[in-house]
């Protein structure tokens, strides 16, 4: 357990050029690595009408996305295993069909924002998107009601 | 009148610190002493500032002065103590002002630990750059972050209050001041590396200056994690304690740097190597935590902890900016002097482990801080809008975990400069020989997944050779002085605190992977939709639903429900997860019911209030292990201070054994000594 003293002894340096190399080639493939699994992993944040254009230029296209509309009123159906729902942004619609029970505050109106992926191969004008996750929509900041401050 | 105290403690901070650095630059340029401790003295009155407005606003919150627009934002009459005295960092202004007395008190411990070398231009441009970053976070209070501000038009009778969040757990009353210990904390040792690099002094002394702050810095910051960590598991509801969202990663990077400083100033002490490395670890550490502050407390984020929004987020960047530049920018000047003698001879040795190690933080902190920023850069550069998936974190981070483990299990039996064949074999054979057991077992014993299992096996690798070494330490003091059991085990603690607190500090971190390893591995979750009376079972748990109650206040509207459970005949109890709905806010803030037990957590949330046919969801999650994890943090505390704790008789320099864990007792380095003597004032 005991080492010996330190001794400083200059060394020739042959495969310093070597190492250099060795580096740079494990650095790019790690980098490599991260990006891609950065760019697998994104999910882009869309209003329904960006969504819906997106899917209808690429249909088979299944990427992840969070889907941001407000639910159309009405359209609101309780299933066995889930909801369904047309989600709006008041030009656009897109059905979702979401697994899972929706959150507390879910109802007819309510902004959310869905996360899923469109239907492969969905060419219907109101495209089917699958959902997984239902978020609603709220500001950060958090007011409490009854009491007003400046008045 | 609470608020011009407030402000006026302000404003003396702000002076006394811009002051102090002119007094400094003074002194230091004339090169006169007496000017240097005179400007340290300027230390005291920044803390003075800072006690005095942090004591006018806490006095302010107590007494309700609804005069100031923070105490309206944050406090009402009706919250408990705690919570007011809490609200203090409870938003943007009041953590300023947290951090600002937080890093007076740093600076004047230090200033006053190093009072017989007050003239000593290290210290006294390290005391300069402290005081630089005070004076800044200062300023912020006396522009965009004034915390007196006063309430514009009638004074209110009562306040808004706490965000019903940050108000419903008493972890929220000690999390943030912990974190702030530990973020703040760097900027000691940053100081020091600044003036290292300003006096050109730039071997080990500044590291033996710091290694105690740094120390207690990082465990605070470790505890600090936990604890937030523990608070979202306790009263988020969702179930986890750890989402990669952006404010816990903000936490994190720091940490990730930070924990690899810690183990590469060993090398510099030991082999007067990675002297570049180690001033960029630390400059990059307080960058780091200035990001992380401009990321919670800007505004940027869109995230669960976004509770903030200001113009504060320039001037946080520009500082970031300017301290980043002013790093980088010593580095290069300094190049010349940073060279290091030494080199690594075998990969297979101390130095050689602790290099891998680095590497793997730099890169552990590299990819979770690219998945933090990367949709900021995004939006900003193109103005869309996505996230990174925890997918991302989760598969990217595993293995560097995984690595990480092995690293701790292997490096402290490896010697330092080159490893022979049969000095591992003795050390390793037995530890690798558990470990490879500890992976069998599991795989017999029907355990799923390969990541849990090489977690569980390099764990018990890891425990084995803390065991060895604790074993041979104690059998080497009985054999030299005898005596029973605890007293050696006692007397071979303290005598290397270092070592066997480091050890204690890694069976802390075994115990947090296992239990992280087990509770994301193999936490079942379902959710179950019970009318009153019905029974349901989730792994041979039996959870009844006995009815719901509802309080209706003018603030909120609480569901909660009654829940009977039961295991192999025993009833462990009836548990109350409920529901709050803020009629103004269309957040609904459930509060989970949690049976914590030493091998699994019950965690019961209510997903949904009853409809129309007296319908519930309920949330249940079983989780093993959990509990470890907090427990874990625990011990890394125990373990630090154990590492901390000063010694006796050997008070002063021969502190020597760095932070470094592991390192055997031995004298300090040639080089370390020779520097500091050149160091002695002229």
């Amino acid at each position: 357990m005991i080492d010996p003293p330190v001794v400083l002894v200059a060394r020739p340096k042959p495969k310093r050029m070597r190492y250099i190399v060795a580096g740079g080639l494990c650095a790019a493939a790690v980098l490599f690595l991260i990006v891609g699994g950065l760019s697998r992993n994104i999910v882009y944040f869309r209003t329904v009408s960006e969504g819906v254009t997106a899917h209808g230029k690429a249909p088979d296209d299944t990427g992840r996305l969070r889907l941001a509309g407000a639910v159309l009123t009405g359209s609101v159906e309780r299933r066995p295993d889930g909801v369904t729902f047309v989600v709006t942004d008041g030009t656009t619609r897109a059905r979702v069909l979401h697994h899972g029970d929706p959150p507390e505050l879910f109802k007819d109106g309510a902004p959310v924002v869905c996360e899923g992926h469109f239907v492969k191969g969905d060419r219907a004008a109101v495209p089917t998107f699958d959902s997984d996750r239902i978020m609603i929509k709220h500001g950060a900041e958090y007011r409490p009601p009854s009491v007003d401050a400046s008045k | 009148m609470k608020g011009a105290l407030g402000f006026g403690g302000i404003t003396l901070g702000f002076m006394a610190a811009a002051l102090g650095v002119i007094t400094m630059a003074v002194g230091i340029q004339r090169r006169d002493g007496r000017i240097m401790a005179t400007g340290r003295q300027f230390v005291f009155m920044v803390l003075l500032g800072a006690l005095v407005a942090a004591g006018a606003m806490e006095w302010a919150l107590v007494t309700h002065d609804f005069s100031l627009a923070y105490v309206v934002r944050n406090h009402a009459r009706a919250t408990p103590l705690l919570y007011t005295v809490a609200a203090l960092w409870g938003a943007l202004e009041g953590s300023i002002l947290l951090w600002a007395l937080i890093l007076a008190g740093y600076l004047t411990v230090t200033v006053r630990r190093l009072r017989a070398r007050a003239s000593d231009p290290l210290v006294a441009w390290a005391t300069l750059v402290g005081l630089v970053v005070a004076a800044f976070f200062f300023a912020l209070m006396l522009g965009p972050a004034n915390p007196f501000r006063p309430t514009p038009g009638l004074i209110p009778k009562d306040g808004l209050g706490p965000n019903p969040l940050l108000q419903n757990h008493v972890l929220m009353a000690i999390h943030p001041p912990m974190l702030y210990l530990g973020y703040v904390g760097m900027t000691i040792p940053f100081s020091f590396a600044v003036a290292a690099l300003a006096t050109g002094r730039v071997g080990e002394g500044w590291l033996l200056e710091t290694r105690r702050a740094t120390l207690v810095a990082w465990a605070f910051l470790s505890v600090g994690i936990v604890l937030g960590a523990w608070w979202s598991y306790e009263v988020l509801g969702w179930g986890g304690y750890w989402a990669w969202d952006p404010v816990e990663n903000a936490s994190f990077i720091p940490w990730l740097t930070a924990t690899a400083f810690l183990h590469s100033v060993v090398v510099q002490e030991r082999r007067g190597m990675l002297r570049v490395w180690n001033l960029s670890l630390i400059i990059a550490t307080f960058c780091l935590t200035i990001l992380g502050t401009f990321l919670t407390r800007s505004g940027v984020l869109n995230s669960v902890h976004a509770f903030s929004q200001s113009t504060i987020g320039a001037w946080l960047l520009t500082f970031l900016g300017l301290a980043a530049a002013t790093g980088i920018g010593l580095i290069a000047w300094r190049g010349d002097r940073l060279r290091t003698p030494g080199r690594i001879d075998s990969p297979v040795s101390r130095e050689g482990a602790f290099l891998a190690n680095n590497l793997l933080f730099a890169g552990f902190a590299f990819v979770v801080l690219l998945g933090t920023v990367f949709p900021l850069l995004v939006e900003a550069l193109r103005n869309e809008k996505l996230s990174v998936g925890e997918p991302y974190f989760d598969r990217m981070t595993v293995p560097i975990g995984l690595a990480l483990l092995f690293l701790m299990a292997v490096a402290p039996a490896l010697p330092w400069r080159a490893a022979s064949g049969p000095v591992l074999r003795r050390r390793l054979a037995g530890p690798a020989w558990v470990g490879a057991l500890t992976m069998a077992a599991c795989a017999v014993l029907g355990a799923r997944g390969v990541a849990e299992i090489v977690a569980f096996g390099l764990g018990a690798f890891a425990v084995a050779g803390i065991v060895r070494q604790y074993a041979l330490g104690v059998a080497a003091t009985r054999r030299a002085s005898g005596g029973g059991w605890p007293g050696a085990l006692r007397r071979t603690v303290a005598g290397n605190r270092h070592l066997y607190g480091g050890l204690v500090v890694h069976f802390a971190v075994v115990v947090i992977a296992v239990a992280l390893a087990a509770s994301m591995g193999y936490t079942t979750k379902r959710e179950f939709r019970l009318v009153q009376g019905q029974r349901v079972t989730l792994q041979s748990h039996h959870f009844t639903y006995l009815g719901s109650t509802r309080h209706q206040t003018g603030q909120k509207d609480k569901f909660q429900a009654r829940i009977r459970v039961e295991r192999g005949g025993h009833d462990l109890g009836v548990y109350a997860p409920a529901l709050s709905i803020f009629p103004n806010s269309p957040q609904a803030i459930g509060t989970p019911s949690v049976r914590t037990g030493l091998l699994r957590d019950v965690y019961l949330t209510l997903v949904s209030s009853p409809d129309q046919d007296g319908r519930i969801t309920l949330g249940v999650q079983i989780g093993p292990l959990v509990v470890w994890l907090w427990i874990g943090g625990g011990i890394l505390a125990l373990g630090t201070a154990i590492a901390v704790w000063p010694a006796r008789r050997i008070r002063r320099r021969s502190t020597g054994r760095g932070p470094d864990p592991l390192a055997p007792p031995a004298p300090t380095t040639p080089s370390a000594d020779e520097e500091l003597l050149a160091e002695a004032p002229a």
